[in-house]
């Protein structure tokens, strides 16, 4: 069953019986198109069934991470690990990582780098992409594979660390960005959509005298909003998701850190290695609760980012632009 | 979920690295040793060896001792102090620094400070110099510093733990990055820096490489060593047992099977084995009953562990996550009473251990096992580790008066325990960082952050040699101090001890011991959990052996020999 | 969008791409000679190729300037000689790597645990987005996106922790066997005969979610016109399914399993490097952990990055292989041919 924007005829569907006000909102289902057969009881239910479990399974385990983020270092130390019945509650943890004020900056440091390099990828990646779409053209598989081989052949860490140094690039922030600037896969599923973009359309519009770059700018991108949303979500997640590069280029400037680098300082106290105590040495290494907080903060600001992406994949984006 | 840090030079046993076994060397460019030098690298280096150029290059210790301790050292044991000086002592008299600026890296296991924090902003002003140590993440420290040294990319002043130093080819890279530091150091030398002279010399060895002394020493301590076995002392005395008496590993097992209670979540033993070098003694190189050369994977003594082992497993007394290799949660599940039994190092029993502790249970009480013997015959032995593995260096880019001034930056950083700048460099400011109980100085919540992992920042640059004190929870010096004092006797001192050996290129790989050693995924660890036999770990020794192990025992037998010529085996 | 999903519509096939294209096209056929052809079609395509210069630029400095390094596998590298000086070998590594029986163990062990990763993760997100899909309520769809996307943003330490606290030996599942009198209980975590369903588990319940959101893409381009039509003609959902949906994801269906198969020889790092401990390297031990622990962790450079090397030409060679099955089916795969 696929919805679609409001079709010619509306059929008004009965509400769900409505289990709470805010169970009815979620519910509250869609215009159904007139041709869509009304579902049986066995399917809802079947569905509803397969859906409660895909997100209980994913849900609990969240819900015990934010539990042990909230829990006191006492009732971790009984539990042994994760907490999953609350027994002492406190903010300890969450204040300790807003209040060292290293947060806030490394947070704004990493929106910059997201947005900036967001943009840029997305720039190169749609020129790119449609620059080898049109299927015929000149050396465009020639040009697929230098790409491609670069997905599979990579000289190591050292070998890209001195050719960014040898750039002048340690320690500055374009090195956190323009080494995964085109990730190639992203530039294969783009192009791949590009390719499929209705011929016609672009023949009507180089009959009518367009150039390529009128052709992409008012053609295809237009008509590829949901692949376009999709890839800049790939890019915007790994430039925010990214502290390899940081680690490697930045591996000691604290200050100029993206908040994922300081998160995964917290997080990685978790190392499989383990090594004895050093005599005399006082070590503060954060709590388990610190760590389930890093997590959660984590997931924050994707769930706020999420509502504005995902209109992109709605149907019927495209309706309107194929003639007939 | 790690939660404590680790630090012992004894890493060298169980963790990543290994084979450095301390440092040692023979006199540089003997022929035995170029000859060794197989295929095509350098000549075979190796650091200061004869008992006479020792003495030339180390620095002339000065013992100082400002407060007395309650437990004084015996046999190399840490002194202890119940009690926090109520007066502390000035040693440093002038403004050490002349207003240079300096960059330094050091690990960190623990949350980063933000930069040029108060605490920072203190000490630099006691320093009169701009000291900015960016701590970099402990876990990820072994990977970059390749970067750092290769790139050419080192700050100041940089903390190289020798555990780390291997893969680095440190006798070259001492050679080109570093600062010689023997002309200012050397011998008398030192005087000028009281703080620094009264650092063990056998810490300053630790950081000479190629005959030359390089590297400053932190958390020096006569009697350093790997693992001690700890258990609940207060579980135990609930299930009626008290204070046990395990002299033999027999006497262990049985013990362990007394506690072990998986349906009431409870388990006897963590993975030990990387204490059982301990009671079944194999050093990382010794002599077999033949009188020649082997590695600790050769001995008999790691079959009988690796048997022992797997027997405790195949009984079930290990705690499953320890037998999954999940080691993070270990700390936290011996806090809960999940496991009785553990092993760690001597950093692991102190106030912040014991306040943990006892926030989950109200008992906790954290106790250890004397020395014993496998079969309960004869006297324990405990192979010493070197008197430290946290050495930090100078970059070579630096000035003579820029390296002077940073002699006397280090020697207030060295200010020994009841000192006012080992006060100010532990506690922080007074009101802000710390505030004065009548149980010492406690640090507020400010100060853990700052002050608190600031104390491995600046520590890890130079510090004095170790202390134990805990302020608030006496009973745990008292038991941890008493327990050094009644062992510290077992220690000896193992071949190649304190010798900072440079293996030739060619042997590096061998050297690396690579099936041995990684935590969770070496042979050992196989056997134990009953998925590789005895025989295929002779196998395995065998064919290490055949790539390159034999060429490396060759190279050591040529350094043990060129010890005994000199005099100094 | 919409060539990929109409089962009955032709493809077109016009071979006409940039400005002047019917022009030239026409006079392509009356020109005759190759050269002339060669040159003209450069001209006439040569702003689609400006547009992928930045791309290009920026690959050459950061992927292929790099890649020089991989000369590494020839010599005996020394971290201060560097690459210029370091001792040339020949194929020496590469000799050592094949005669080492740890590495076709891990090779084997990867292709293994890759093979079954591929059959029963790949179907998830497909079925997932479907059903997704078929939501009526967009907020419902929205929220439960959200959520199912979110593990994806979780590292694999963090998924085996969890994991961990419910199969392993102390979690919550054994705890509860113990306690009504299994006296030892099945470890999932450890039992090196369901490793692979372990792992795919692993992988589902983390990527599973985050997955969907390119097939959803691909879903939202099948025009509704098509469901309209079918159901029209009396087509019922599974119908509709099988002769509309599944074939407008196969376009994007086949990329991906083409892209994924060029990764399959260097998968599963962070998560094999995990849980080796827990099950030993007989079943856990695959490439890229073989290579670090021999290259990185004993600082010898050379040989990971001969294997590194190895890998990457055995990966080309996978991805062509799969491209020429693909098209062998009519599917465009990563180009058309």
């Amino acid at each position: 069953m696929i919805t679609t924007e409001p079709a010619r005829s509306r059929r008004p569907v009965p509400r769900a019986p409505a289990a709470g006000k805010l169970t009815a909102r979620l519910l509250a289902s869609e215009e159904r198109p007139s041709w869509q057969e009304r579902p049986r009881a066995a399917t809802q239910g079947a569905k509803g069934g397969a859906i409660t479990v895909i997100v209980a399974l994913i849900s609990i385990p969240l819900y015990t991470i934010v539990v042990t983020s909230f829990s006191t270092q006492a009732s971790i130390n009984q539990a042994g690990g994760m907490v999953i019945w609350p027994h002492g509650l406190s903010l300890g943890a969450y204040q300790e990582i807003v209040s060292g004020g290293v947060v806030g900056r490394a947070l704004l440091i990493s929106l910059g780098i997201t947005a900036v390099g967001t943009c840029l990828s997305m720039a190169i990646t749609i020129l790119a992409a449609y620059g080898m779409s049109r299927s015929g053209s000149f050396g465009h598989r020639t040009v697929l594979w230098v790409m491609l081989i670069t997905m599979f052949f990579n000289g190591g860490i050292i070998p890209l660390f001195l050719v960014v140094s040898a750039l002048g690039g340690y320690d500055q922030y374009w090195a956190l960005i323009a080494p995964s600037a085109v990730s190639v896969f992203n530039v294969i599923v783009m192009r791949s959509f590009f390719a499929s973009t209705a011929q016609d359309l672009i023949d009507c519009a180089r009959i009518d005298g367009a150039g390529d770059w009128r052709i992409l700018w008012r053609i295809v991108l237009p008509t590829s909003r949901a692949v376009t949303a999709v890839i800049a979500l790939f890019y915007a997640v790994g430039y925010w998701n990214s502290w390899f590069n940081i680690m490697l280029f930045m591996p000691s400037d604290s200050a100029k850190w993206p908040l994922q680098m300081v998160l995964y300082d917290y997080l990685t106290q978790n190392s499989q290695s383990v090594e004895p105590a050093a005599a005399g040495f006082q070590s503060a290494v954060p709590t388990l609760a610190l760590q389930m907080a890093v997590v959660a903060i984590t997931i924050v600001p994707i769930l706020l980012v999420y509502p504005f992406v995902q209109k992109h994949f709605t149907k019927g984006v495209l309706l309107g632009a194929v003639k007939g | 979920m790690k939660v404590v840090a680790d630090m012992s030079p004894r890493m060298s046993r169980r963790g990543f690295l290994t084979a450095t076994a301390g440092a040692a060397s023979a006199a540089a460019a003997q022929p035995l040793l170029a000859a060794c030098g197989g295929g095509g690298g350098a000549p075979a280096k190796t650091g200061a060896a004869s008992t006479s150029l020792l003495q030339r290059i180390l620095p002339h210790y000065q013992p100082s001792s400002l407060v007395k301790p309650d437990y004084p050292s015996v046999n190399g044991s840490s002194p202890a102090y119940l009690t926090y000086p109520s007066r502390l002592v000035k040693t440093v008299s002038e403004v050490p620094g002349s207003g240079g600026s300096y960059t330094g890296i050091t690990p960190l296991w623990g949350t980063i400070p933000s930069a040029n924090n108060p605490f920072d902003q203190a000490v630099n002003k006691a320093l009169g110099a701009t000291v900015s140590v960016s701590p970099a993440n402990g876990n990820n420290y072994a990977t970059i510093l390749p970067q750092l040294f290769s790139g050419n990319k080192l700050p100041d002043w940089i903390q190289v733990p020798t555990f780390w130093a291997p893969p680095l080819n440190f006798g070259e890279a001492a050679a080109t990055r570093l600062a010689d530091l023997t002309p200012y150091l050397a011998g008398d030398k030192v005087k000028q820096y009281p703080n620094l002279a009264a650092i063990f010399a056998s810490g300053w060895q630790a950081g000479i490489w190629d005959d030359k002394l390089y590297g400053f020493p932190s958390y020096t301590a006569g009697f350093n060593f790997g693992y001690q076995l700890y258990y609940r002392a207060d579980l135990l005395d609930k299930l009626g047992i008290g204070t046990p008496s395990v002299k033999s590993m027999n006497d262990l097992f049985d013990l362990a099977k007394e506690v072990n209670d998986p349906a009431a979540k409870r388990w006897a033993l963590g993975d030990i084995f990387g204490y059982l070098y301990q009671p079944f003694d194999y050093p990382n190189w010794m002599l077999d009953d033949k009188g020649h050369l082997i590695t600790q994977y050769e001995s008999p003594g790691i079959i009988e562990a690796m048997n022992w082992m797997a027997k405790a497993i195949k009984a079930g007394l290990v705690h499953p996550d320890q037998v999954a290799g999940n080691y993070g949660n270990g700390v936290t599940e011996f806090y809960s009473g999940q496991m009785v039994i553990v092993s760690d190092g001597s950093g692991a029993w102190n106030a912040a251990d014991a306040q943990k502790g006892q926030a989950a249970n109200k008992g906790y009480k954290r106790a250890s096992f004397d020395f014993f013997t496998d079969s309960g015959s004869g006297t324990p032995r405990m192979s010493l580790e070197a008197a430290t593995a946290w050495t930090s260096y100078l970059n070579k880019r630096l000035s003579p008066s820029q390296i002077q001034e940073i002699l006397r930056i280090g020697n207030y950083l060295a200010a020994p325990f009841g000192s006012v700048e080992y006060h100010l460099l532990n506690y922080g400011v007074a009101g802000v960082d710390y505030t004065m109980t009548a149980a010492g100085p406690q640090l507020t919540a400010t100060g853990t952050k700052y002050a608190g992992s600031a104390v491995s920042t600046y520590n890890f640059l130079v510090s004095p040699n170790n202390t134990v004190y805990n302020a608030g929870y006496p009973e745990v010096t008292k038991a941890s101090a008493a327990w050094g004092q009644r062992n510290a006797k077992y220690g000896y001192q193992p071949l190649f001890y304190e010798l900072n050996v440079t293996v030739p290129n060619s042997l590096s790989n061998a050297n690396a011991f690579t099936p041995f050693v990684q935590a969770g995924n070496n042979i050992m660890y196989e056997v134990a959990r009953g998925r590789a036999t005895i025989a295929d770990y002779q196998s395995t020794v065998a064919n290490w052996k055949r790539n390159g192990g034999n060429k490396l025992k060759t190279f050591y037998e040529g350094v043990l020999a060129q010890q005994k010529k000199l005099g100094s085996a | 969008m919409t060539d990929a999903a109409a089962p009955t519509a032709s493809r077109p096939r016009a071979n006409v791409v940039g400005s002047d294209s019917v022009i030239i096209a026409a006079a392509d056929a009356t020109a005759g000679s190759r050269r002339r052809r060669w040159w003209t079609r450069l001209r006439r395509d040569r702003t689609l190729l400006i547009m992928t210069l930045p791309a290009l630029v920026l690959l050459a400095v950061f992927g292929y300037a790099p890649m020089l390094g991989l000369v590494m596998a020839f010599q005996d590298y020394d971290l201060y000689d560097g690459f210029l000086h370091s001792p040339w070998v020949g194929l020496a590594n590469f000799q050592q790597l094949f005669t080492d029986p740890e590495f076709w163990h891990s090779f084997w062990n990867t292709l293994a645990l890759f093979s079954v990763q591929l059959a029963l993760f790949f179907p998830v997100p497909i079925a997932l987005a479907i059903l997704l899909d078929s939501l009526l309520s967009r907020r419902l769809r929205g929220v439960i996106q959200a959520v199912v996307t979110l593990p994806h943003f979780f590292s694999f330490v963090l998924v085996v922790t969890i994991f961990n606290e419910v199969f392993g030996g102390a979690g919550l599942l054994d705890t509860f066997l113990r306690s009504h009198g299994v006296t030892s209980p099945f470890d999932f975590m450890t039992d090196p005969g369901t490793f692979k369903f372990l792992v795919t588990s692993q992988l589902i319940w983390k990527e599973g979610g985050w997955s969907t959101i390119v097939y959803l893409a691909a879903l939202s381009a099948i025009s509704p016109a098509l469901y309209e039509a079918a159901a029209v003609d009396g087509a019922g959902y599974w119908r509709r399914l099988r002769h509309i949906t599944l074939p407008g994801l196969q376009g994007i269906t086949v990329l991906l399993l083409i892209l994924n198969l060029g990764y399959s020889l260097t998968f599963g790092f962070e998560q094999m490097l995990i849980q080796l401990p827990a099950v030993g390297p007989g079943t856990a031990q695959v490439i890229t952990t073989f290579s670090y622990k021999n290259g990185i962790v004993a600082g010898n450079y050379s040989y990971g990055a001969a294997a590194g090397l190895f890998l990457g030409i055995t990966s080309v060679i996978l991805i062509l292989g799969a491209n020429k099955v693909a098209h062998l089916f009519g599917e465009d795969g990563l180009y058309r041919k």
